[in-house]
């Protein structure tokens, strides 16, 4: 940050932000358009004249895609607080105590995380449809651990290594036992590293396709990457719906992002710097 | 001292327990059974191989819906024949009849048998898992000949009129023939099938192509970027989370967005690019294969190349600003800046990034799923595309399996070239 900005700066910061939005703002135009506008001579024009709100209709009245919407909330709200919670403990324990194995542990930790999906897929599709799970919640949240749980240790243990440790030697001088110290001085300070951590894993099952694709395929069940996707036809792709539901989608993450930027960027840098 | 110590011990364990149990539970198990798997003609729509036989087995549960009534409709058979005809039935049922007992000399098998013989009395239906019983491989092609005979006997006699209750035998006979199953292992012929054909060969080139190009202009846009943004500015939230926008939005939709805008004929980026000259026409894009794999790659990068610019621009703000201070004192220019001090200090940050990126980029699955399929004619289709193919279009699990063994030992590859590069950086205590 050593450097001022100047006017030059400013105007390569506006076009670099205009390519990275344009897609977006392209399909918000398009998801006003009436469908006419869609195709040929007009699908170029940036604005429409006769704005309408015919295609978010639609993506209600004719498509399950409330269903979709509720469907991905449980399922990624579960796999979260799950994940965290059992990855807490764990990370707890690589980060603060002192045991034999900690970093094969962590080895073998991050080696899960970097696992090609497409490698556990069979067994795990089979597991499910021995135990017909296929079409249900829970048939998504056990494979959903495979990279949740990884990935929220992997954040976690970084978070809990930036807690002073002067604070636990304190905790344990006045007597409290690392069980304590784990519940009164440590998760307090580590609320905010949790919840970075809570968004992230959020994010990445809020977003899983092939597991999804493949374990729900019943309407009822699908989520909504699975379920847009979807919206496509054998021979007809009706682009209007599409965009409405991609706008839909977005407007979420957009807030969300705007809110928690600067904890997502903590979390997304946190494994990867050295400081 | 040395007991609390024991104690902090224990409690480590125990606290990593559920977590290591977990994970070994849903994806290390799940890896090895994969390579499993993979060693059978494992076929989901084929019921004689839609589980893994090592060995000779044999469904019970087929065998004794015929297996009785045949013998009993023989025997009815055999009081109303004469002459040539009921030399011949004799002759099978007493082979039947042999091979049976031949079968249920095993006491394990015996076991099973009466086990299955009286659920099906009771008309109910037996669990998957007692009713397939493995034999020994004498007796399962002993059975098998002997079933054969059977049908062809029966069928030369029923086609010659000779036989009362002709159609029922010839169905009893057919409905034993199902019941020995053949093991289905194959050891490692799915893996020199695969290594021998050519469109293998072809989708690890594909997603070679895609991971090397768009990585590379991934690290070159990203730290570009990173460079240029590294500074004191207003609106830097607000830029923060038009970069986190791409990112966080799911893969598919975006797929899906950009194959709106690729169309052939309406599709809005096809046009600018056909206008400025990337491309002769706007279908180009995607309906030619270098098209194609370009499309894919520029979706790629737009999603992730802000990603990449954030991970290169934590690891530009740990340098310390007194080292560009004390290098343009000493003379340096702004490259020998960037050469002498940024790249050495980024180093092990773009390593990182690199790792994520390249490994992330070599399982492609959602990207080119949803916007190419693995089109046209086969020219974006990745390992992981082929895999998912092989499973679940051809319901072939065996050599999906193998194919996803391949791709896993690929990443494995690539792992360690990087840890090795890394060191033990990544998992070392930063204390």
């Amino acid at each position: 940050m050593q450097k001022k900005a100047g006017p030059l700066f400013y105007v390569f910061l506006f076009v670099f932000v205009f390519l990275v939005m344009f897609p977006f703002l392209w399909i918000l135009l398009s998801s006003i358009k009436p469908l006419s506008e869609l195709f040929g001579e007009e699908a170029f024009n940036w604005f429409t004249s006769h704005p309408t709100l015919k295609s978010y209709v639609s993506v209600f009245v004719n498509y399950p895609f409330v269903k979709y919407l509720w469907n991905s909330t449980v399922i990624a709200t579960i796999t979260t607080v799950y994940t965290v919670f059992v990855a807490a403990f764990a990370a707890y324990a690589i980060a603060r105590l002192d045991f034999k194995g900690k970093s094969i542990i962590l080895g073998i930790v991050l080696s899960v995380s970097m696992f090609p999906q497409i490698a556990t897929i069979s067994p795990i599709y089979m597991f499910v449809k021995k135990f017909e799970l296929t079409n249900s919640y829970l048939g998504l949240i056990i494979p959903y651990t495979t990279f949740a749980l990884p990935l929220s240790i992997w954040l976690l243990v970084t978070f809990f290594r930036k807690i002073p440790f002067d604070l636990e030697e304190a905790a344990k001088m006045d007597g409290a036992t690392p069980l304590q110290t784990y519940f009164k001085v440590i998760l307090p300070l580590a609320v905010p590293g949790i919840f970075t951590t809570s968004i992230l894993v959020f994010i990445a099952a809020w977003n899983e396709f092939l597991f999804a694709l493949t374990i729900n395929t019943a309407e009822d069940y699908k989520t909504v990457p699975v379920g847009i996707a979807m919206f496509q036809g054998q021979y007809t792709i009706p682009w209007g719906e599409i965009s409405a539901a991609t706008v839909i989608v977005t407007i979420p993450l957009v807030i969300m992002v705007l809110l928690f930027q600067r904890r997502i960027v903590s979390g997304l840098t946190s494994g990867s710097v050295k400081e | 001292m040395k007991n609390e110590k024991k104690s902090e011990r224990r409690l480590a364990y125990i606290l990593v327990a559920p977590s290591l149990l977990l994970i070994l539970a849903v994806a290390i198990w799940p890896v090895i059974q994969s390579f499993y798997f993979s060693l059978f003609d494992y076929r989901l729509n084929n019921p004689a191989k839609s589980s893994l036989h090592l060995d000779y087995s044999l469904n019970l549960e087929r065998y004794l819906e015929s297996y009785p009534f045949l013998m009993s409709a023989l025997k009815q058979e055999i009081t109303q024949a004469t002459g040539d005809e009921k030399e011949q039935l004799t002759s099978i049922q007493q082979k039947l009849q042999k091979v049976d007992e031949e079968i249920r000399a095993d006491e394990e098998v015996a076991k099973r048998y009466e086990q299955i013989d009286e659920i099906l009395n009771n008309f109910e239906v037996p669990s998957e898992d007692i009713k397939i019983v493995s034999i020994d491989e004498q007796a399962a092609q002993h059975l098998t000949k002997t079933i054969n005979e059977t049908k062809q006997t029966l069928k030369t006699l029923n086609e010659n009129g000779q036989l009362k209750q002709g159609d029922k035998l010839t169905g009893l006979a057919n409905g034993l023939s199902g019941a020995v199953i053949e093991p289905n292992f194959v050891g490692l012929a799915h893996y020199k099938n695969y290594l021998s054909d050519a469109r293998l060969w072809k989708a690890l080139w594909n997603t070679t192509v895609f991971t090397v190009i768009s990585v590379s202009i991934e690290l070159v846009l990203g730290l570009a970027i990173a460079l240029l943004i590294n500074k004191a500015f207003f609106g830097r939230g607000l830029v923060r989370a038009t970069i986190l926008i791409p990112w966080a939005i799911p893969t598919a939709v975006s797929a899906l967005m950009w194959k709106f805008l690729y169309d052939g004929q309406n599709g809005i980026v096809a046009k600018y690019f056909a206008d400025i000259g990337i491309i002769n026409n706007m279908s180009e894009l995607l309906t030619t294969g270098a098209g194609a794999m370009f499309a894919v790659i520029f979706s790629d990068v737009w999603k992730t190349t802000p990603y990449m610019a954030l991970l290169l621009l934590a690891g530009l703000q740990t340098i310390p600003s007194s080292l560009y201070e004390a290098a343009s004192i000493d003379g340096a220019t702004k490259w020998q800046q960037f050469v002498k001090i940024t790249l050495p200090l980024l180093k092990s940050s773009i390593l990182v990034a690199l790792l994520f990126r390249t490994l992330d980029a070599f399982r492609v699955f959602d990207l080119i799923f949803v916007l190419t399929g693995g089109g046209p004619a086969n020219s974006t289709e990745t390992i992981s595309i082929l895999a998912y193919k092989v499973m679940f279009s051809q319901t072939n699990f065996g050599g999906g399996s193998a194919l996803a063994v391949i791709v896993f030992i690929c990443v494995a590859i690539i792992s360690t070239i990087y840890i090795k590069f890394l060191g033990a950086d990544l998992i070392s205590d930063r204390k």
